[in-house]
């Protein structure tokens, strides 16, 4: 993906600053979360002003009023349509959509399936923790069995979906895991994502110390491992997927999988083919004499 | 006034349309007024449908009950559509050996309605072909019967199937000798006379409303168009999408229509013009995006194309019943526009005329149309492209101005007429949060009661100003009028018809319905006898909405809701009985 906006002078973690203060609980994955991306973007040289951030409803969420940066907050499950119309508007600014694990498994999962099979070039940040969080700690789709949570006491009586059988399953071009606890392996990851090529899917497994009592900051210290440090070779879908879906022992984390042979939706647009203008440049009262003609 | 009109029916997939497209298309381009209408079931193949050509000596936009030709294609509409055809008409069909009932057979001695069968399957058998060719055999009897020259509708044929090369070409001419040779044998003495043609309208457009409302966005700058099909609003898609190797334009097919609402936002955020369409149902799931786009003061175009009935209902037909849909659907109170366009005309003007109002007050628009107009075919003159002008409000590019913007200019609820500056996402200038929580004046998220309340006086102090800015509802017919006729959208084309010539009536036309202006029709209403309301619902959307706004009610009123549109010849005869 490129990224043609001309940076003007470095940027610093310091022109991201906003002056809101931040809500989230004491040992909140967001904060880790969210200084690791802003981290990401400095380094990736990307001001502020040349970044569109997209958020969905959720604690996550709640970091659109935390940092600068063109920033949306939107509706519940559907950042993903949102952001990735934005970005076929002008693919030559970096898009970031930020999504909760309710909102992308449950609310708007149809958006995320679309999303990764029609690779538009922008990067998602699930926010996983595993429940839903802003509503007071409903499980969602990715809450592990036998939990007891706000609205099902005696554990969820649905099947657990695993998140990376799901979207391997989709043939994608970029996946990662990491997690909240991790600020300089999220920053990596997050760089990578943002530079990818079509649709970079980012797990980033978070802490969330008031409703998740199962996936803790502790037992995430102590469960996931740096896949990329460990030799695992992320040009090998299957070897990536073998790896990612697998968390029964240890929680593979890194660029899991990453190509770049693929075109992203835009590359794939005929009419688009040779055209430099974006079609925010393109606005203006149109000839149609040629397609009137048609009609006569 | 003199009119005449034919129909065809048949089953889905045997080409009726086809027949109606080319007698239109060769009637137009004599000049000869016409207007096309369709009516079809939502399957692929098989149902039952219909296609019928109103012809008049002066511009038409509407169709009637009874037509002078009827062509059943198959038996069925031997069986349903026998009570269609005029006194003294035509009915030609392809049916061997068919018999009629003996009421049917008393019906069309009665009516003195001349039978023609034209025996298709020997036509075919003879010279070895398929039935689809059959049509074009179908379309040069009707051509006969309107007593028009074969040569140029082989001409038309030879450039409908240009492309498909000389053999093609050849198969259709002698189709269409067939269909000559059988009308001069059968129907020697039949001719329907065609109304007289005008010659300043030969270099028309036949255009439906679709194509009419996909060239006015082109035109009005829509640079991407997002859609999930449903009908009657498939259309529109289909011809962006037909013709984007043309415009250039990004469409996409979303996943469903909450997807393509979202993309259109997301696009229209980022700065470009793009619009959705969609129907009731599909509006329903939009509707939670028109409220997001309310609160971050997005502007956005969507344009819902009204069916018939609840849930499913009436897939492939008309109604007007999605109005207050769209006026009051969709969650808290926000600022937004609804128009309806009512003809081919409408479908191209209004569309720069609805991007303007979106951008310029920074919220979202609704369109309405209907099947009748997505599906209608309309004689339209070419349309004058030098008057559309691009308005895009406070926007602001030049960098010296996006220099002096703070965050706090974007939602600053001081801003002149709640209108504040916009920018986009990439300007090199202070950033901010388009928030769909209440939000200060940055985008932050803001609770405070005191905020909440300037924040919607804010937003809603853009409805007050939009109001005053736009245009009246307009007054056809006698301008000074005793009986007083409101109305809105498709139905203006059979309004106008049936009104034609007649003194002392009036129709106020409404193209603006949320905020309504009502000043108009209330100094109108106090000269007027008598005030008749027409629409298509059982409620009476507009009556109702015109009731809260002014207290002002309608004596008489026209409703249908059968999914049909007004007949020309059925509101002629209501409105006759009614202004006795």
């Amino acid at each position: 993906m490129s990224i043609s906006l001309e940076s003007t002078g470095k940027p610093s973690v310091h022109d991201y600053f906003c002056k809101t203060e931040c809500t989230w609980c004491d040992g909140c994955g967001d904060y880790g979360i969210m200084a690791a991306a802003k981290r990401a973007l400095v380094e990736l040289e990307i001001a502020p002003h040349e970044v569109l951030m997209c958020f969905d409803i959720g604690c996550h969420g709640n970091a659109s009023d935390k940092m600068l940066g063109y920033r949306v907050h939107g509706l519940h499950g559907r950042v993903l349509p949102f952001a990735s119309g934005a970005k076929l508007a002008n693919p030559n600014m970096p898009v970031l959509a930020f999504g909760g694990d309710g909102a992308s498994f449950s609310e708007g999962v149809n958006h995320l399936v679309h999303s990764v099979r029609s690779h538009y070039p922008i990067t998602f940040v699930l926010h996983n923790n595993a429940n839903f969080g802003l509503t007071q700690g409903q499980a969602s789709s990715l809450t592990w069995q036998n939990q007891p949570m706000n609205t099902s006491p005696n554990g969820i009586p649905e099947d657990t979906i695993n998140p990376m059988d799901f979207i391997f399953s989709l043939q994608p071009t970029f996946v990662a895991r990491t997690w909240s606890g991790d600020i300089p392996q999220m920053t990596k990851v997050l760089k990578a994502a943002i530079k990818h090529r079509g649709f970079a899917f980012v797990d980033i497994l978070q802490a969330c110390p008031t409703y998740n009592k199962f996936a803790t900051h502790e037992w995430l210290l102590e469960h996931c491992y740096d896949a990329n440090a460990d030799g695992h070779d992320a040009s090998d879908f299957e070897a990536a997927k073998k790896i990612a879906c697998d968390t029964s022992k240890k929680v593979s984390c890194g660029i899991l999988y990453q190509t770049e042979d693929h075109p992203h939706f835009y590359e794939k647009l005929v009419p688009r083919q040779g055209i430099k203008t974006t079609v925010v440049d393109e606005v203006a009262i149109t000839d149609v004499s040629e397609l009137m003609k048609e009609f006569v | 006034m003199s009119r005449i009109s034919f129909k065809v029916t048949g089953a889905q997939g045997q080409g009726i349309n086809s027949v109606g497209e080319m007698v239109a298309k060769g009637l137009k381009r004599a000049g000869h007024h016409v207007f096309g209408y369709r009516e079809y079931m939502s399957v692929i193949k098989g149902g039952h449908s219909s296609y019928q050509l109103d012809i008049c000596d002066s511009h038409i936009e509407s169709s009637e009950t009874h037509v002078d030709i009827l062509v059943c294609l198959n038996y069925i509409g031997l069986q349903r559509d026998l009570g269609s055809v005029k006194e003294g008409g035509v009915l030609l069909h392809l049916i061997p050996d068919w018999k009629f009932s003996a009421e049917d057979q008393k019906m069309l001695d009665d009516k003195k309605i001349q039978i023609l069968y034209l025996p298709m399957e020997k036509i075919l058998k003879e010279h070895n072909s398929r039935p689809i060719v059959g049509n074009m055999c179908v379309t040069a009897v009707v051509w006969g019967l309107l007593g028009r020259n074969y040569d140029t509708l082989k001409d038309m044929a030879a450039e409908q199937f240009a492309h498909k090369g000389e053999k093609v070409i050849a198969l259709n001419h002698t189709f269409i000798d067939e269909g000559k040779k059988f009308k001069e044998e059968s129907a020697g003495a039949i001719v329907i006379d065609v109304p007289s043609p005008d010659a300043a309208r030969t270099d028309d457009l036949l255009v439906t409303g679709s194509e009419a409302m996909g060239m006015g966005m082109v035109h009005a700058g829509c640079r991407m168009y997002c859609g999930y099909p449903m009908t009657p609003a498939s259309p529109l898609l289909k011809y962006i999408a037909d013709n984007q190797n043309k415009t250039n334009m990004v469409v996409k097919q979303a996943e469903d229509e909450i997807t393509a609402i979202q993309m259109v936002s997301g696009a229209m955020h980022m700065g470009t013009r793009a619009a959705t369409a969609t129907s009731g149902g599909g509006y329903d799931l939009m509707s939670e995006t028109l409220s997001l786009n309310g609160i971050i003061e997005n502007p956005s175009v969507m344009v819902l194309a009204m069916r018939q009935g609840p849930s499913t209902g009436l897939p492939t037909w008309s109604g007007q019943g999605d109005m207050l849909l769209s006026i009051f659907g969709s969650h808290g109170e926000y600022p937004r526009l609804v128009m309806a366009v009512s003809d081919s005309q409408d479908c191209f003007d209004l569309m720069p005329d609805a991007f303007n109002y979106a951008e310029e007050y920074q919220l979202p628009v609704t369109i309405l149309t209907d099947k009748h107009i997505a599906e209608g075919l309309y004689m339209q003159p070419q349309y004058d492209l030098k008057k559309a002008k691009i308005s895009r409000g406070n926007l602001v590019t030049k960098q010296a101005e996006l220099d002096k913007l703070v965050s706090a200019d974007r939602y600053n609820p001081a801003a002149k007429d709640g209108i504040s500056p916009r920018w986009l996402p990439g300007a090199k200038a202070a950033t901010y949060c388009a928030q769909g929580d209440e939000h200060d004046s940055e985008g932050n998220v803001e609770e405070g009661g005191q905020n909440a309340i300037e924040q919607m006086d804010k937003r809603m102090k853009k409805m007050a100003v939009m109001k005053a800015a736009l245009p009246d509802p307009e007054l056809f017919g006698d301008q000074n009028p005793e009986t007083l006729i409101v109305s809105w959208g498709s139905n203006k084309g059979c309004i106008l018809d049936a009104i034609k010539d007649q003194k002392g009536i009036g129709y106020l036309h409404y193209s603006y319905l949320w905020p309504l202006r009502i000043e108009k029709l209330e100094a109108l209403a106090a000269k007027a006898k008598k005030i008749i309301f027409i629409e298509a619902t059982y409620q009476g959307h507009l009556s109702k909405l015109i009731r809260m706004e002014s207290g002002l009610t309608f004596d008489h009123q026209i409703l249908k809701y059968d999914g049909r549109p007004f007949f020309f010849d059925e509101l002629q005869g209501k409105l006759l009985t009614m202004n006795n």
